[in-house]
């Protein structure tokens, strides 16, 4: 991949030179500008149930996205246990706050970290033995499996095809669809910041130098395996996050809550369309497929897979950079005259 | 182990091994990983049961359609979507593949799942169990394991005894060296993506006959052949067995003892471990 094809270049603030209130400024902007026009939503459409409820699923969509976004668009490791991981949030939180009476707050850290440890545990263990990156894809696409199967068969404490209710924050404000939404948001705006950081960081500059060539960026002194196991662990903390305040927002969860063509599917989508590794790629994915929705793509029923197929295959074979990418080149070429 | 264990185990283990031999060609010639292959697997598998249900074809003329159904979807995914994935090199190609292939399964799974809901294929094999080392046997696991051996056999063979075969572990091993001894990858490939793709026909005929292939299996048996083929060394026919047997019989030993909903969580366990001690898989191929 060539500089022209990937996502451009961005600044770096010399540690040294103390904090440059620029540099800061456009970092920090299109963080703020997205977090200000999704907080106002709510008061757009905050009195019909539906409406927010789609509008949690596209923040959740995000949440999810920005995490794959670090793991894959930034260091090139293929995630597929995004559903798997976000069920270890979602579970974990059900499982130490309602059955074993945790503080909410304590069972939201607990369950992030063990799905933070795992996403870190997967990518360490194709680092250490050496194997292509495309490892990283078989592992964690087989505990995915490997986590649906024993969600379906412990019924006892997942209740298995059917699910179950998660009751921490029922009596709270959460319960209810604006606050549940306004605490998503705090979490994905909080997840763009990280990503955003990382991004212009030096991290991002050994990001950027191990996914395009990783050989290269190791014997110019890039501790690729120590980058590539962070940016899963950062990565995994985001989608267990995310996992865990759905299923205290959404009160029920199921196997379908986070199966492999529910989540994963849905935020590869979401991300690619977007454009891969750009910063601000899973809100419009995440915003134009929820709006997608609304208008057509659920009356698709089951024929929604394929047309999520359909969709990876179009960007992937005619718009490698998404649309982010597409308005960049148009927006380059009308500079140029 | 009990031998009504051992032998569950090694039917399902030669199954495994047929599913996972089409995977494991593909990736070692073209490092391209195959995430289709459940859903290829599943529509040999609909083909079949509409041609012998709705039609009313013999079942033995229905599974030649199925596998050639297969083996036509293979060359033709190769020949189209994955053109832009040959012109790429190392772990670019084989991402890029991944999430290519990905794509069509979504679209192969997503339309039949949309067009037969409930689609499935189960082929009753004639006759009562027969008796094997004093265990009654179902006749259509013997069958199906008979079927998988010798298809994964006749792959060895043909890799090992014919010139075709002897290119193909060329292409294998040295892309760029079968090129100048004149072989050329793009038709070995497209030989080997045929293969492949019969091979998953004829697993969608082999495993109907000890349960039903449905509609939506097709990301679990994508997820089985890849951690069999992993598990065996990517690129090697004779590893691909091994790892089929030995998953095999890990999985009939643990669904006897601890009971199916922990079968996948042991099997993978069992993967994660083999990997762990044999990076390069069983065969420890050289890629």
């Amino acid at each position: 991949m060539t500089a022209a094809d990937g996502p451009p270049a961005v600044e770096v603030v010399d540690p040294d030179a103390g904090v440059d209130t620029r540099a800061v400024v456009v970092a920090a902007l299109p963080v703020v500008v997205v977090a200000a026009l999704l907080a106002l939503v709510p008061l757009v459409v905050g009195d019909s149930r539906t409406a927010m409820g789609v509008a949690v699923g596209v923040l959740v969509a995000i949440g999810y996205g920005v995490g794959v976004n670090v793991v894959l668009g930034l260091t090139g490791q293929l995630l597929l246990c995004v559903g798997a991981l976000g069920a270890v949030g979602g579970y974990g939180v059900a499982l130490l706050a309602d059955d074993r009476g945790w503080p909410v707050l304590a069972a939201v850290v607990a369950s992030t970290t063990a799905a933070s440890v795992l996403g870190g545990l997967f990518c360490w263990l194709s680092v250490r033995r050496s194997l292509d990156a495309i490892f990283t894809g078989i592992v964690t696409l087989a505990f995915a499996l490997g986590v649906e199967s024993v969600l379906l068969g412990q019924r006892t404490i997942t209740g298995g095809e059917d699910g179950r209710r998660v009751r921490a924050v029922a009596d709270t404000v959460l319960a209810d669809r604006v606050g549940g939404y306004y605490a998503l948001l705090a979490a994905v705006v909080l997840c763009l910041a990280v990503f955003r950081w990382l991004e212009r960081s030096h991290h991002g500059w050994a990001y950027r130098a191990l996914r395009d060539a990783p050989t290269t960026a190791a014997l110019a002194g890039v501790d690729v395996g120590r980058h590539r196991v962070r940016a899963g662990a950062v990565g995994a903390a985001m989608v267990g996050l995310v996992g865990s305040l759905q299923a205290l927002v959404e009160t029920r969860i199921a196997p379908s809550t986070y199966s492999f063509t529910a989540v994963d599917v849905e935020t590869l989508v979401v991300v690619a369309v977007g454009g891969l590794g750009r910063a601000l790629a899973p809100v419009v994915g995440g915003v134009s497929l929820g709006l997608l929705d609304e208008l057509w793509l659920r009356e698709l029923g089951t024929l929604r897979l394929a047309v999520d197929g359909a969709v990876l295959l179009v960007v992937f074979l005619a718009l490698r950079d998404g649309v982010l990418g597409a308005l960049e080149r148009w927006g380059r070429r009308r500079r140029a005259g | 182990m009990s031998v009504a264990v051992a032998l569950d185990g090694a039917v399902r283990g030669l199954q495994l091994a047929l599913l996972a031999v089409g995977m494991t060609l593909l990736f070692g010639l073209g490092g391209v990983l195959n995430l289709a292959h459940g859903a290829i697997v599943v529509l040999a598998a609909i083909t079949v049961a509409t041609a012998t249900g709705a039609l009313g074809v013999p079942l033995g003329l229905a599974a030649v359609v199925g596998i050639a159904v297969a083996t036509l979807f293979g060359v033709l995914l190769d020949r189209t979507v994955l053109r832009p994935v040959h012109r790429r090199r190392g772990e670019a190609r084989v991402l890029l593949s991944l999430l290519l292939t990905l794509a069509v399964a979504l679209v192969v799974e997503g339309l039949l799942g949309w067009w037969l809901p409930t689609g499935a294929l189960s082929i009753r094999v004639a006759g009562g169990p027969v008796d094997v080392l004093g265990v009654a046997m179902p006749r259509g696991a013997l069958v199906a394991g008979a079927l998988s051996l010798v298809a994964v056999g006749a792959v060895a063979w043909l890799l090992r005894g014919t010139v075709t075969g002897r290119a193909v572990r060329c292409v294998i091993e040295d892309e760029v060296g079968a090129r100048l001894v004149g072989v050329d990858p793009g038709r070995m490939r497209t030989l080997v993506f045929a293969l492949a793709s019969a091979l998953a026909g004829l697993v969608a005929v082999t495993s109907a006959m000890t349960g039903p292939v449905g509609v939506r299996d097709g990301f679990a048996l994508t997820v089985l052949a890849l951690v069999v083929a992993v598990v065996g060394g990517l690129g090697s026919a004779s590893g691909a067995l091994a790892a089929g047997l030995l998953l095999g019989v890990v999985e009939a030993a643990s669904a006897a003892t601890l009971g199916t909903s922990w079968t996948a969580v042991v099997l993978l366990a069992t993967a994660a471990a083999t990997i762990l001690v044999r990076p390069r898989g069983l065969a420890g191929g050289r890629r």
